[in-house]
């Protein structure tokens, strides 16, 4: 029976002449256009009237991820362009609002490209992105969120209809300056490292280290306690915390989710270590609000300009008009959004009344300081694909009686640029 | 040496929550005979209930706490005594662990149905402040506790005393073990077995309410999963106690916690092994518990002495029947697949060809549990692992040697049929819940151990894996790998049915009768046993491989957590483990059911908003249905389907063929015996008096399934 099992096995794999498709992705036997110099009407999605894009989010997940929200993001930027005659005479829709469930980004990216007749995609706010070589291979503009490797190209695979919300290289293992900066600013000088061990997390915790070798002697801050071998869903940091007590960590950076930063703070608080934590997955108000005094002086930073920013730019002050307008909640996930629809209306206007798929790809990719009305910092398309840009610029928020408060940069600037090839933690004007 | 002593005490508490859950978990055995894996969801029902009377109406802690604990808690085991498992006292573990898959599976959906999905932070604690380090003890000291902790030192300690008096001393304890071990023998001897099993579940579930509620606030926000997490690292616990002891369930518990910490305390923080012993040593630990704990190897489960007086379970349909309905059938089934292609081909979009692609696929996996479940009556839960195997292997074999995908999809199912064997070697001397936990054991340890490393999964990016050119033809066109999917469903179709049929198939099927009796006449169980877990191995790797070919990339979160594995065990099963059918309609039944209920869900929204003249309470009405209920309904009713396995164990679809068959057989009897003419083969009688054919059925005639619907 072994040998009947392997004989089938074997007919299978040894058909003559087999080999690897070329093509990335599956095609299907009706695949979507993947641009040209095709007249507007012709174009998927597009009437005389209306441009109809779709997007996919994680709306049902297991981590209670409000990612449902970059979809209020995305029309309430639509209803400010309609409110304003629309784009080329046309109005913008949001007519497919699709749930990936995680597990099936592929399946809903492809049912976007198949089902829905879009001209675009945009939000893809999802925890997983499977369905990146559908989009790639079908060349339509899309627009998300960038937590995902599959986002960013390289340079035989660019990626260049992918757009993140400020960029889309992800690169978790680089070194950085932000982080040794705020130690910087925070005046700390010892730090300890925490992640768990799983890929993603190691490899930012990798990272960390490596920015704190490379910045850590300007920013008088050094790692003295690293452990990124934690068991996921780990409830107990008893014993990190007392190592690193003993270490005299002053400052905690962590690549761990709100389950892991929040035990972490109760067993830093119970330990009585005084020890502020750098947050990079805590942007939430809501969070705050429950645990907002665990968190007291603590640290993250941003890729756009804060929610709470004094001194709004026309950006921040249109999204929060509109998105209250629409019903929506002001925070990073509808931000998300917005900045999304924000990037496809630019492609769409500089792509002029002729415009396809292909041409809005090359109007975004020619842009070269791309800020959203003061919301960005300024994103370079022509190397945002595929590499990190030489200025590296972030916001600064620090929680202050249990809300986030901007830290502003030298000048009074939102944002704190560096000039990564100086490899000096000295600020730079973007 | 101080240090370590430190380090010990400050495993303590986790001991406990390991300590408490584990305690549970035996209970429910104890009391039930019931591997309780739905124990977690019962406890995030109680955890959800106590948030939203605590937290959202603000009630006094002893209320919501009475509401919550003793109240809810009891009264889901008593809904469950009930409804479910009076029905399963004397049936086997088999029977008795599906269920409580679907439980699991299907109760924390109801719940957020009932009480509403959104974020719940901040989950209170079981004491009178509302966040766990607000109240902390002693102070300024090195080990210092908060409420949350002290509350369930307190509570572990207190259960464990109670459950030891109670099966020590009192008369109830012991008529609860005289039920699990067999009712009839206890109602012979004057025990109101009803009576005592509802006490039974209520008491074990308002240990599930309680361990609920103190566990909670140890997460930042109220989530079933990372319960269900913390009731598998407690697993080992409940092995160290046999499944029967409490105290030493509850030294067990203890001792996880403490070895965890002294782990966390000693090993260097950057080593490998640190890497890789901490985050699995739970698991780890319950896998060797499993293989070398005296008495578990060879112990075959307590059932009930009188159970052997029942009829041994029915032979598959596709044995029994007559040879023309055979040959029908085939007929039938070639015409349905070839109508059904064509379908396919011609009239769906890439949206549900894509779906039912994955479903054939998904199939073709849910053949490997026909074989380890089905034939080889093992519950293996770690098919979903076996088939990462399979797309790993082909992924880095192609990454590695740009070698033919095909070839490739081979040799990795070569790779995971040897993992496969390795696995059955020690597991298969285990019996039914030991099993089961052996093989999660596994599927959990390589999620811990081996996905992270990058020589495995590729690390943090997934490995991409192009689609196969066979020929002139190109399968990164869908349609063409469709009928490539189909082929190999049909050639593995054809291996499990030539296993069924062939001698490891029968002596299987054997031992699934009589283990006692199969050994008498020569059959080592054990050498079959790991054929057909190597098998299984084999044709899980095969369809992992194509999986990931279609997908495009060996994504372990997006296609092979171990958790959708247990939905596939639970979702087969129900539909029936023997029948090939069942497994490939499955596959597509997983994939395509939630999408066509998200249609339906959309459509009252889409109607609404098109009938702005529609009255304000149907308008109401229509519009609180949300497309996103479509996962949990769609997962509600898969674990109904495992529930309904203790009506129908031999499952669903099995069973609807069986009528069907039985209804066939009438007619033409009916038919040929107008005509005045016999029957032309003898024809056995339908189900359910197909139950009194022989188990071995088929030998004095050819029998054989096409594999094909029927």
């Amino acid at each position: 029976m072994a040998l009947a099992a392997a004989a089938v096995l074997a007919a299978v794999a040894l058909v003559p002449a087999c080999g690897n498709s070329s093509s990335n992705s599956s095609g299907g036997g009706s695949s979507t256009t993947a641009g040209g110099a095709a007249k507007p009407s012709a174009e998927p999605g597009v009437t005389d009237t209306e441009i109809r894009v779709g997007g996919v989010a994680s709306v049902t997940n297991p981590l209670g991820g409000k990612y449902d929200q970059a979809f209020d993001g995305v029309k309430a930027y639509f209803d400010m362009v309609n409110s304003e005659g629309g784009v080329n005479g046309r109005q913008l829709k949001l007519v497919s609002e699709r749930d990936d469930k995680v597990a099936s980004n592929k399946d809903e990216v492809r049912g976007l490209l198949e089902q829905d007749n879009v001209f675009a995609v945009l939000p893809v706010a999802t925890l997983l992105f499977t369905g990146a070589d559908e989009l790639v291979a079908a060349g339509v503009p899309t627009f998300g969120w960038t937590i995902n490797p599959e986002w960013q190209g390289s340079a035989d695979n660019p990626k260049a209809n992918l757009f993140g919300q400020a960029g889309s290289y992800l690169c978790l293992g680089c070194e950085q300056p932000a982080v040794p900066y705020i130690a910087k600013e925070a005046g700390k000088s010892k730090v300890g490292l925490l992640g768990y061990a799983v890929p993603q997390s190691s490899q930012c915790v990798d990272g960390y280290d490596k920015s704190f070798t490379k910045y850590g002697d300007e920013a008088g801050a050094s790692v003295v306690f690293k452990d990124s071998s934690l068991s996921y869903g780990t409830t107990d940091f008893s014993v990190q915390v007392a190592k690193m007590k003993d270490a005299g960590v002053d400052m905690v950076v962590t690549c761990i989710d709100t389950n892991g930063v929040v035990g972490l703070a109760k067993e830093l608080k119970k330990q009585d270590v005084k020890a502020i934590q750098y947050l990079p997955n805590a942007y939430d108000q809501e969070l705050l609000d429950e645990y907002g005094d665990l968190f007291e002086g603590s640290y993250l930073y941003t890729s756009f300009l804060p929610l709470e920013s004094d001194e709004p730019s026309q950006g921040m002050k249109d999204y929060r008009k509109w998105i209250e307008k629409a019903g929506g909640e002001v925070g990073e996930n509808s931000l998300v959004g917005w900045l999304n629809a924000a990037l496809f209306v630019e492609g769409l206007r500089k792509a002029g009344p002729d415009f396809t798929r292909q041409k809005v790809i090359d109007a975004i990719n020619s842009e070269t300081d791309w800020t959203a009305d003061g919301l960005l910092s300024g994103v370079d398309w022509t190397e945002s694909h595929t590499q990190r840009t030489n200025i590296s610029c972030s916001a600064t928020l620090k929680v202050v009686d249990s809300k986030f408060q901007p830290v502003e940069g030298p000048g009074g600037t939102p944002f704190v640029c560096f000039d990564l090839a100086s490899g000096t933690l000295e600020a730079v004007r973007q | 040496m101080e240090t370590l002593l430190e380090n010990a005490v400050r495993g303590i508490p986790t001991g406990c929550v390991f300590a408490l859950l584990a305690v549970g978990l035996v209970l429910t055995y104890k009391t039930s005979g019931v591997f309780n894996l739905a124990f977690g969801a019962q406890a995030y029902a109680s955890a959800a209930v106590f948030y939203v009377v605590r937290k959202d109406h603000e009630w006094p802690l002893l209320w919501a706490a009475l509401l919550a604990v003793v109240v809810v808690g009891p009264a889901i085991g008593l809904l469950l005594e009930r409804v479910l498992f009076r029905y399963l006292r004397t049936a086997g573990s088999m029977a008795k662990l599906v269920t409580s898959l679907g439980l699991l599976i299907a109760i924390p959906e109801v719940v957020k149905l009932v009480l509403g999905d959104e974020s719940r932070k901040n989950p209170p604690p079981l004491w009178y402040v509302m966040r766990t380090d607000e109240w902390l003890w002693p102070r300024n000291t090195s080990i210092v506790l908060d409420a949350g902790q002290i509350a369930t030192i307190a509570a572990t300690v207190t259960v464990v005393v109670a459950l030891v008096l109670l099966f020590r001393f009192s008369s109830l304890g012991l008529r609860m073990r005289a039920v699990v071990e067999s009712p009839r023998m206890a109602e012979l001897n004057g025990v109101d077995s009803e009576r005592v099993s509802m006490t039974s579940w209520m008491l074990s579930s308002l240990l599930a309410g309680l361990a609920g509620v103190l566990l909670a606030p140890l997460f930042a926000s109220l989530n079933p999963l990372d319960l269900f997490t913390l009731l598998v690292a407690a697993l080992a616990a409940t092995v160290f106690g046999g499944l029967t002891s409490i105290p030493l369930t509850f030294a067990g518990g203890l001792l996880l916690g403490v070895l965890q910490a002294v782990l966390a305390g000693s090993l260097p923080t950057d080593s490998i092994l640190a890497t890789g012993l901490r985050p699995a040593l739970p698991f780890l630990v319950l896998f060797l518990l499993l293989l070398f704990r005296p008495g578990l190897r060879s112990t075959r489960e307590v059932t009930d002495p009188l159970a052997t007086v029942e009829a041994p379970p029915p032979a598959p349909v596709a044995l029994v029947r007559p040879h023309w309905m055979t040959v029908g059938t085939r007929a039938f089934g070639a015409v349905v697949v070839a109508l059904g292609l064509a379908a396919c081909w011609f009239l769906l979009d890439g949206y549900w060809l894509g779906l039912v692609i994955s479903g054939i696929i998904l199939g073709i996996i849910m053949m490997s549990l026909i074989v380890v479940v089905g034939m080889g009556g093992m519950l293996s839960l770690c098919q979903a692992a076996l088939a990462a195997i399979g797309a790993f292997g082909t992924a880095q074999l192609v990454a590695a040697t740009g070698m033919s995908v095909l070839g490739a999809i081979v040799i990795g199912a070569v790779i995971a049929a040897g993992v496969g064997a390795l696995l059955a070697v020690p597991v298969v001397r285990l019996d039914g819940v030991y099993l089961a936990l052996a093989t999660l054991a596994f599927a959990l340890m390589f999620e811990s151990i081996f996905v992270p490393l990058s020589w495995v999964s590729g690390g943090a990016v997934p490995l991409s894996v192009p689609r196969p050119l066979i020929g002139p033809i190109d399968l990164a066109d869908d349609r063409w790998f469709l009928l490539f999917a189909v082929l190999c469903a049909a050639a593995v179709s054809a291996v499990v049915i030539r296993l069924r049929e062939g001698t490891t198939g029968r002596f299987l099927q054997a031992l699934q009768t009589s283990d006692v009796a199969a050994a008498s006449i020569g059959i080592s169980g054990r050498r079959s046993r790991v054929v057909a877990f190597t098998v299984a191995a084999a044709i899980a790797g095969f369809g992992g491989g194509l999986m990931a070919t279609y997908v495009g990339q060996a994504n372990y979160q997006s296609s092979f957590p171990y958790l959708i594995g247990l939905v596939w065990v639970a979702l087969l099963v129900s539909a029936g483990a023997r029948s090939v059918q069942a497994a490939v309609l499955s596959g597509l039944f997983f994939f395509l059911f939630p999408a066509i209920l998200t249609r339906l869900f959309t459509f009252p929204g889409n109607w609404v908003e098109s009938n702005p003249d529609a009255p304000s309470w149907v308008a109401s009405a229509l519009g609180a249905i949300q497309p996103n209920w479509a996962q949990s309904v769609a997962f509600i009713l898969f674990g109904i389907g495992a529930i309904t396995y203790a009506k129908h164990p031999e499952g669903s679809i099995e069973a609807q063929t069986a009528t069907s068959v039985g209804a066939i057989v009438r007619w033409v009897e009916r038919r040929r015996g107008d005509a005045g003419t016999g029957p032309s083969d003898p024809v056995p009688p339908p189900s359910p008096e197909v139950t009194d054919a022989p188990p071995l059925a088929g030998t004095g005639r050819p029998t054989a399934d096409s594999g094909s619907p029927g």
